[in-house]
């Protein structure tokens, strides 16, 4: 490694060349910039020759044009051709006959370097990787801070904008939100999913509504399928207006909701108090019709219906293929776990042996039902434990419940004996070579067979779409996958009008993923009935669910253990279908989504250290665990008004120290500390409410990332003592929002946030005795009354009234 | 071995005549630069004379002195200052306080004579506000000179007019770089500002400006009174004259030594010449210029003192402080603390520094609490190359060298802590629970 050592910044030597004076008198030379002649003026900086000549790629975050340069950033670091050090091109000056290199990998892994020890630094994240998991895309940081704060039933109605059954799904999604969710990177995930399960179990029989129903359109549509994704497309549409009739082939709503989950993860009398939420939107029902046996798409548009949303799902179970599938006690998953809803007699009983075949979520409900049903279960798994796309839990409570779970064992034959099943022979697998996609298939491992004794196997393979239920003449064609062909994004099948989601469009996929569908659906037929352009639609609905470009660090935070879910002990789950997660009482429930990190910024989008650190490739932190003195944990400053500092996102670039002292000129941001305490903050570190600001919000406007943000407005009502007021319209000059302004009569504008615009003028001042009484203003902003005695409502009227 | 009696030039040793009068002063000599440049040589003259003795800058850059007040009195511009670095920012120096106080006349008479040299009217000596004794006496000495005439208006009845303000700041170790004093005369924050453009063109109030150590302005009446050849009679062949070093014994809350020793002086002479005569193995490293300085093994002992040959071995000039380390040392736990120290007088304006110290820091505090793993070496080296490369003033620049010196001389120690998880000399104690990690999260 080279030792080098002093301070080699050396003078910029560079050959004389005749200076040219433009027609104004200006003095101007030529250099090489990226190895393009440009020309500048004298006293210009590299930089802003380089903006002039059209390179507009050297990152910056400290320099703005009407701002003297500091260089604090190290971001616009150049080449000089005879300077052995990079200089920043935002303060050095141009001079004659320079040749500069912005672009090189010394300069990129500078600015990266320095990228990552801001990073490293830096106490905030972009946005939260849970909504953007989220196949609905919940605001998951706003509904956990209602929760906290005890806002119950506003935090359901938060999640019912996009999630109609917020109750249903916390008992029954699989919560992908939760394995994206930071806080497991500091110790264990937040219980999102089960927070706003315990919400809107709190105000189920009264329920809140997203939003305002919109007035009768007079358009129908028809709903075929009352299983998730129905229902939520039947309670969005219903919202906007729309009439909506649900049919359905099953003497009850739900769909796999009902017959496929079951009783002991959802309870059903539970279920249907949130179902009814989308009845009470005005929405009818129809049960015991089945499209393809009792009525076609075509007489559904001949009764008047304007557009049909094809909600069937997947109701057949895959085959084995093999032999003894008609024999007795090889059952069929669906209608075995529909079946013991509806209350029929099942083909397992008490002392029975069964085998239940796959790792998915329907094999473990098979299982895990069967157990309870007082059978001794098998469950088999071809591939490894960590294929298994049931979730952890599900697997840990299987296991602790009883069942024999023997992964990479594959069912090679179904042993029968007279038509009845005696049991199965069995092989171990072990992974395969990979194959051109470089997935692993199980292979028969020789020699390792052997045989389970039983009277059931239950395989639960996968499910498909029933095609028979749909004619050809119908204008809805199949994939290759036997689901039913869409436009990707507006969900719109080959025949216009005719739309599809949830299972049947997808495959069989998880409950949150249909729902997700069915709200999309509703946009996308609400935009259809408006008459909109489709295609304008299907990219619209693209971009907005397109995966945004995340950004994290993790810094230091302090460890809070999860409040755990009390959970139903295992030796009380025998022989009966009681619900296992007992719920959450309201203080845990507090407790459990104030560990929330709240890792959405407002800034994130229009931050420029998020977008250098992406143009970077930045995913990770060098610098995670530290101890806490290598981090900062700055607390916010939200005294102001207006204006809100958060000292953990700063960067130190300086500009709104320079902006203030500068160009507004009330100073009130310094630097304060030294080495690596160093943050901008106001003198003597007082709250920006008692410094000189005059709340013109420049230091927001340069703030390269989200340290600096104007807050939103919670005065109702402003104070303003009309007896001191001299018209001299500096208030109308500082307003950063044009609130504000000057009429050409020099009346005064007098603006309540909740009533009409009010004007005053001069005349109005002197006939007004009352107006003279003077009074002191109040002292605290905080404090300020809502009204003050000088302040009364006027009648509202026209400036010449 | 070098004269070291007769290389005393600015330093005032126990014993010697008080030079602290102005009388006093006079009956040495004094003052009888400044006559001879104001009144029978033009300002040119001074600068080519301080070019022809290659006088460097003491204050550990040691940029040719001559060729910057030349770049000053070429501009073009009506108004010129002087800043007379008297701060010391490293306070275990002890050079600039000890000149101001025993020798002030000397200091003005070199801002003064500096002055002259780049034509500025207004001079300030920017010292460190606790050195009391050397603010009375510089006050005094000025207030002597002004009542002499030497110093003010119309200088020794000449059209030459210069104030001189003794400015008493504490701004820590940055007070010590040129662009932090220009910003606290400014009245701002003390922190740096990007160089180019140069002080020297571009400085105090936007106007040029000459920024020099108390030391080689001290040296300035020297070379004008006694001439080019007796200045450049010492020293070596690139840097002449002396350098004046405070010496630091292992014992530990020992007083320093000053001496005045000439360039070129092997740093062995110079240690025996400050009383410390240690056996090589009771040694095990002789840090050369203070807190930003580098680490030397005993074997080096024979480097001869000077910018090239120190820059070499990877020290530095720096404050001019030779420091002992006893044979006991683990320099791992050295380097530790000195980046601890730096990162906690680190302006905190540009990031490599601010925050790239604070990480080099933490990554050798894992090393020493026997956490460290061999992928960490990568990553110091990689930021010991880009904190240089990345930083806005020398401070950033140098703040580096504990490190590098020793995993360059002390490799061992290194691989000791990390393979064998136990300290060389069994006398660093943990002071983490765990090191960084590298935390791969979303794409």
């Amino acid at each position: 490694m080279a030792v080098s050592i002093r301070d080699n910044l050396s003078p910029i030597q560079t050959s004389p060349q005749p200076v040219v004076r433009n027609d104004v008198g200006h003095s101007s030379f030529t250099l090489t910039i990226d190895g393009k002649t440009v020309q500048a003026y004298e006293n210009q900086t590299l930089l802003s020759v380089a903006v002039d000549n059209g390179i507009t790629d050297i990152p910056n975050m400290c320099n703005d044009e009407k701002l003297e340069p500091t260089a604090t950033c190290r971001m616009c670091l150049v080449h000089i051709e005879g300077v052995k050090q990079p200089l920043p091109s935002c303060t050095t000056p141009a001079l004659p006959g320079m040749v500069v290199t912005t672009k090189s990998d010394e300069l990129f892994h500078i600015r990266r370097t320095n990228l990552e020890m801001l990073l490293s630094d830096h106490n905030a994240y972009c946005q939260p990787p849970c909504q953007a998991d989220c196949p609905t895309h919940i605001d998951i940081p706003g509904y956990l801070e209602l929760i906290a704060k005890g806002s119950m039933k506003e935090a359901a109605r938060l999640v019912k904008e996009v999630l109609p059954f917020p109750y249903i799904l916390g008992l029954t999604c699989p919560a992908p939100c939760q394995k994206a969710c930071r806080r497991g990177l500091v110790e264990e995930e937040i219980a999102i999913c089960r927070m706003h399960g315990h919400a809107a179990e709190t105000c189920l029989l009264d329920p809140p509504h997203p939003f305002v129903k919109d007035p009768p359109t007079g358009k129908k549509v028809a709903i075929i399928g009352a299983g998730p994704a129905g229902l939520t497309c039947a309670y969005y549409l219903a919202l906007k207006g729309h009439y909506c009739k649900v049919f359905d082939q099953q003497p009850q709503p739900g769909g796999q909701l009902r017959y496929g989950i079951p009783e002991y993860r959802l309870q059903k009398d539970m279920m249907d108090r949130e179902i009814d939420h989308v009845w009470s939107l005005g929405v009818d029902a129809q049960y015991n019709v089945r499209l393809g046996r009792d009525f076609t798409i075509d007489d559904l548009f001949a009764q008047g219906f304007d557009a049909i949303y094809l909600g069937i799902g997947a109701w057949t179970s895959n085959k084995l293929n093999m032999e003894g599938e008609d024999a007795e006690g090889f059952v069929n998953a669906i209608s075995y776990l529909s079946e013991k809803v509806e209350g029929k007699p099942v083909p397992v009983k008490e002392g029975d042996e069964v085998v239940v075949y796959g790792g998915g979520f329907t094999a473990y409900d098979c299982t895990r039902t069967s157990l309870r049903l007082g059978a001794k279960v098998h469950t088999l798994y071809y591939r490894t434990r960590s294929d298994i796309t049931a979730t952890f839990e599900e697997v840990e409570d299987g296991i602790n419940e009883g069942t024999d779970l023997q992964v990479q064992t594959m069912i090679q034959k179904i042993l029968v004996e007279d038509g009845k099943v005696k049991g199965v022979q069995c092989v171990k697998t072990k992974p395969g070579e990979p194959d051109a996609r470089g997935r692993r298939r199980p292979v028969p491992v020789q020699g390792s067979e052997f045989v389970i004794n039983c009277n059931a196997v239950i395989p639960a393979v996968g499910q498909a779409v029933q095609q028979d239920v749909l004619e050809d003449k119908s204008g809805v064609k199949f994939t290759k996958h036997g689901t039913i062909q869409t436009n990707p994004h507006n969900f719109m099948t080959d025949r216009v009008g005719v739309f599809a989601g949830g299972d049947a469009q997808m495959g069989a996929k998880t409950i949150i993923e249909c729902v997700g569908q069915g709200k999309l659906g509703a946009r996308s037929i609400h935009a259809y009935l408006s008459g909109e352009d489709m295609k304008e639609v299907a990219r619209r609905l693209e971009l907005e669910e397109r995966h945004p470009d995340l950004f994290d660090i993790v810094p230091y935070k302090p460890v809070e253990p999860k409040v755990k879910m009390p959970m139903l002990p295992y030796e009380d789950r025998k022989r009966n279908f009681r619900i296992i997660e007992m719920g959450y009482m309201q203080e845990q429930a507090e407790r459990e989504a104030a560990r929330c990190l709240q890792c959405a910024c407002p800034a994130a989008g229009q931050c420029d250290l998020q977008k250098y650190s992406i143009e970077h490739g930045l995913a990770d932190n060098r610098f995670h665990d530290g101890e806490p003195t290598d981090y900062h944990d700055y607390d916010m400053d939200l005294s102001h008004s207006f204006i809100l500092r958060d000292p953990n996102k700063c960067i130190n670039c300086t500009q709104c120290v320079r902006v203030c002292h500068d160009v507004i000129g009330p100073d009130c941001y310094g630097m304060f500390g030294k080495g690596f305490d160093t943050i901008v903050s106001t003198p003597f570190n007082v709250s920006l409410h008692d410094t000189d600001c005059v709340s013109c919000g420049a230091c927001v406007q340069v703030c390269p990332t989200g340290s600096l943000m104007m807050a939103e407005r919670y005065l109702k009502r402003y104070a303003f003592a009309l007896d001191r007021c001299i018209f001299c319209g500096d208030c109308v000059e500082v307003c950063p929002h044009g609130a504000l302004g000057e009429t050409p009569n020099f009346e005064l504008s007098f603006f309540n946030r909740f009533g009409p615009d009010v004007t005053l003028d001069k005349g109005d001042l002197a006939t007004a005795p009352d107006y003279l009484v003077r009074q002191r203003l109040p002292r605290s902003k905080k404090n300020l009354p809502v009204m003050s005695p000088l302040v009364r409502p006027l009648p509202p009227r026209g400036i010449r009234e | 071995m070098p004269d070291f009696d007769a290389s005393y030039r600015v330093l005032r040793r126990r014993g010697e005549p008080d030079l602290r009068s102005l009388d006093s002063y006079r009956r040495t000599g004094g003052y009888s630069a400044l006559e001879k440049a104001i009144r029978e040589q033009t300002p040119e003259q001074v600068i080519q004379q301080v070019i022809d003795a290659k006088l460097r800058g003491r204050g550990g850059a040691g940029r040719p002195t001559g060729e910057k007040m030349r770049i000053v009195s070429r501009q073009d511009d009506d108004f010129r200052y002087v800043i007379c670095n008297a701060y010391d920012a490293d306070p275990r120096s002890w050079a600039a306080r000890s000149m101001m106080q025993r020798n002030p006349h000397l200091v003005i008479e070199g801002v003064v004579l500096a002055a002259y040299a780049v034509g500025a009217r207004e001079a300030y000596i920017f010292t460190r506000s606790f050195f009391k004794e050397g603010i009375d006496a510089i006050q005094q000495a000025l207030a002597d000179a002004l009542e002499a005439n030497l110093v003010g208006r119309d200088i020794l009845g000449t059209d030459f007019s210069c104030t001189i303000n003794v400015l008493g700041v504490d701004q820590g170790f940055m007070g010590g770089e040129e662009t932090v004093q220009i910003a606290v005369i400014k009245g701002r924050r003390g922190m740096p500002e990007q160089r180019p453009p140069y002080p020297a063109q571009y400085g105090l109030w936007d106007k040029p400006t000459l920024v020099d150590c108390i030391e080689t302005l001290a040296n300035v009446p020297l070379i004008i009174r006694d001439g080019v050849p007796a200045f450049t009679g010492v020293g070596t062949a690139t840097t002449s004259g002396t350098k004046v070093l405070t010496v630091y014994d292992y014992v530990p809350d020992s007083e320093p030594k000053l001496v005045e020793v000439p360039f070129g002086a092997t740093l062995r002479e110079i240690l025996r010449h400050a009383g410390y005569s240690r056996p090589d193995s009771d040694l095990q490293a002789i840090i050369v210029g203070g807190a930003e300085g580098g680490a030397l093994p005993p074997s080096l002992l024979d480097t001869p003192f000077d910018y090239d040959s120190l820059e070499e071995a990877g020290a530095i000039v720096g404050s001019g402080i030779l420091e002992l380390l006893p044979a006991n040392t683990c320099m791992v736990g050295w380097a530790r603390e000195r980046s601890g120290y730096l990162s906690k007088e680190s302006c905190g304006k540009c990031v490599p520094c601010r925050i790239g110290m604070k990480r080099v820091t933490g990554i050798l505090e894992g090393i020493i609490s026997d956490l460290g793993v061999k992928s960490d070496l990568d990553m110091l080296d990689e930021f010991a190359d880009y904190i240089p490369a990345g930083s806005l003033c020398a401070f950033g620049v140098l703040a580096p060298n504990a490190y590098k010196t020793a995993r360059r001389y002390w490799p061992e120690h290194f691989r000791m802590h990390i393979e064998e998880l136990q300290c060389p000399t069994g006398t660093c104690l943990p002071v983490r629970a765990h090191r960084f990690i590298t935390k791969h999260v979303l794409p």
